[in-house]
């Protein structure tokens, strides 16, 4: 069933798209991640252009996000002023994240950036996540108890100057580290078309020890606000965001987490986690490759004026 | 000044004593509509050769060109190089105003309709486009060669660049028809369709008839809306995106 694409300008199987959604979907609702640094490469890989793949995964992370961030918010599992804070510097972080974004692709320095920024990012993180779910399931398995964290543990962050009282969190930290992260999140959300929750949520334990009760919620807000904008922005500079596209992505997504949460459930942390950073490191290999193989055709056209490739 | 009006007289005479074949060509359609299925189309053209009796006689049959062009683009064809073992573009080359579609059936081997000094002139065949280059002066400029080569193969496999020879058949001895292929990924704008006639090498004559491609119904109102009013667009975008979050929330809301 084709079905033409007015933005992205070409005709795509609608079900395969559904099914793209739905697949990363079930894989967001069974992981709890947003599912951007997923469903960006896959829309590449399947031959959208990556400046409208980036831009509607941003709309397509807003729909995703949004649902899970308001059944936080009923729940008062926020933390609102933090929120603000990651969400304001998330602002700047996007809008500098556009003049680069742009910048690259006048330059046709964007495929490779974002292919680049895909290895480094999904091979620190994917290395990471499986290192330390291994060690997690080898404990289990030895029975030995997981290292635990003691929660007065301090680091170089809460050294810093310029700090802020965040009463829902129990925090009292500078108010530097999180600006720079809101608009590194941001940032990167407009540069590579992901919400940014697989790095915000593991630094908001990690670094500023936010209580886990809120920390998904407060990153939740973040990603919503942050892609909103980044969503504006793309279409509004670049005029890449396919509204069709988005919906399909949109529809598949939010049926394949329902069924990918329902299992979710039924699963240990450690084993999905070990998963989850396979899938990434698997991503993140396909990028290498596409980075290192000699290509099949050296040569690309892109656009300055008229017409459509 | 007589012996000037007299040459005029002469050359007069001459033109309607030698008189040529006239041309006339019909499209099966004379507009494409990009719509939500849309997966491409075909456009049948067909042709009469009008001849009378002040027709001269020829000795050889006729051929037979139909070149279909596109609105105008210009684009940047860049080349990838291995650069501390990464593939990355590095030179490139900016084309301008150049057919974004380019379709040629011919009724024999485009060499042999005419001399290459004629094709180049009426602009028939990949090899006799002109292309300007954003920073050279010269048209067709052969350091240039390596990305319109590239251009030219890279529009040939999305189907928008097309050359068949033998795509024009003749029904009778002067009558012939065509089939052009339109691909679904085919720009908007005005496209004109030209049909040459030759015979032993001469060029008798041309007609020339426009098609439109436009979008129609949802696609171009959401293709232009994304333009005009982006941030509109945009913000449309993001409340559509927070109904559907929201909506989803409702129907398999758990708790």
């Amino acid at each position: 069933m084709l079905i033409y694409l007015p933005i992205a300008e070409l005709s795509v199987n609608m079900l395969i798209i559904l099914g793209m959604g739905g697949a990363v979907g079930f894989l967001s609702g069974l992981f709890g991640v947003g599912g951007g640094f997923l469903l960006t490469p896959l829309l590449i890989f399947s031959g959208v252009p990556p400046v409208v793949s980036v831009a509607t995964v941003a709309t397509q992370v807003v729909a995703s996000s949004a649902s899970a961030a308001l059944s936080y918010w009923r729940r008062r599992m926020v933390d609102m002023k933090l929120a603000t804070a990651l969400m304001l510097s998330g602002i700047v972080g996007t809008l500098i994240g556009i003049v680069v974004f742009n910048t690259l692709r006048a330059l046709g320095q964007l495929d490779l950036i974002v292919g680049i920024s895909y290895v480094t990012f999904l091979g620190l993180i994917g290395g990471l996540m499986l290192t330390e779910s291994v060690r997690a399931i080898l404990n289990a398995r030895a029975g030995r108890p997981a290292p635990l964290r003691r929660p007065g543990q301090h680091n170089w962050v809460h050294r810093l100057p310029l700090k802020m009282r965040f009463k829902r969190s129990k925090l009292y930290i500078s108010v530097i580290p999180v600006v720079a992260l809101g608009i590194g999140i941001g940032f990167l959300g407009v540069l590579l078309g992901i919400g940014g929750g697989f790095i915000l949520v593991p630094a908001l334990i990690y670094l500023f020890r936010v209580p886990s009760n809120v920390v998904v919620g407060t990153s939740l807000i973040q990603i919503v606000a942050t892609m909103a904008v980044a969503t504006v922005l793309h279409a509004v500079t670049n005029h890449s965001v396919d509204a069709v596209l988005a919906v399909i992505l949109m529809v598949g997504g939010v049926i394949g987490a329902q069924f990918g949460a329902r299992i979710g459930q039924n699963m240990r942390g450690d084993q999905l986690r070990a998963l989850l950073g396979l899938l990434v490191l698997a991503v993140a290999i396909r990028f290498l490759t596409d980075l290192i193989a000699t290509p099949d055709e050296r040569y690309s056209l892109s656009l300055l004026s008229g017409g459509s490739l | 000044m007589k012996w000037l009006a007299g040459a005029g007289i002469v050359l007069l005479l001459a033109a309607t004593v030698a008189h040529g074949e006239d041309l006339t060509i019909a499209l099966s359609q004379p507009e494409v509509r990009i719509d939500s299925n849309f997966t491409g189309t075909t456009i049948a053209i067909f042709g009469v050769i009008q001849r009378n009796a002040a027709t001269v006689s020829r000795s050889q049959g006729y051929d037979v060109a139909v070149l279909a062009s596109g609105p105008l683009e210009s684009v940047v064809a860049r080349r990838k190089d291995r650069i501390l073992g990464v593939w990355a573009n590095r030179a490139a080359e900016a084309i301008v105003s150049v057919p974004s579609f380019y379709s040629l059936n011919t009724s024999r081997d485009v060499d042999a309709l005419a001399p290459p000094s004629l094709l180049a002139h009426l602009g028939i065949g990949f090899r006799y486009i002109n292309f300007t280059y954003g920073d050279r002066d010269a048209v067709n400029d052969p350091a240039a060669a390596e990305f319109r080569d590239a251009y030219i193969r890279l529009k040939s496999q999305s189907g928008l660049y097309d050359e068949q020879q033998g795509g024009v058949t003749f029904i009778g001895d002067t009558i012939f028809r065509s089939a052009m292929r339109i691909p679904a990924n085919v720009p908007v704008g005005r496209y004109t369709v030209g049909v040459y006639l030759f015979s032993g090498g001469a060029f008798l004559a041309k007609a020339s008839a426009p098609f439109e491609v436009t979008k129609t119904g949802f696609e171009s109102y959401m293709f232009s809306i994304a333009r005009s009013q982006s941030l509109l667009y945009g913000l449309g975008c993001v409340a559509l995106a927070l109904v559907t979050g929201w909506l989803a929330g409702v129907i398999f809301r758990r708790d």
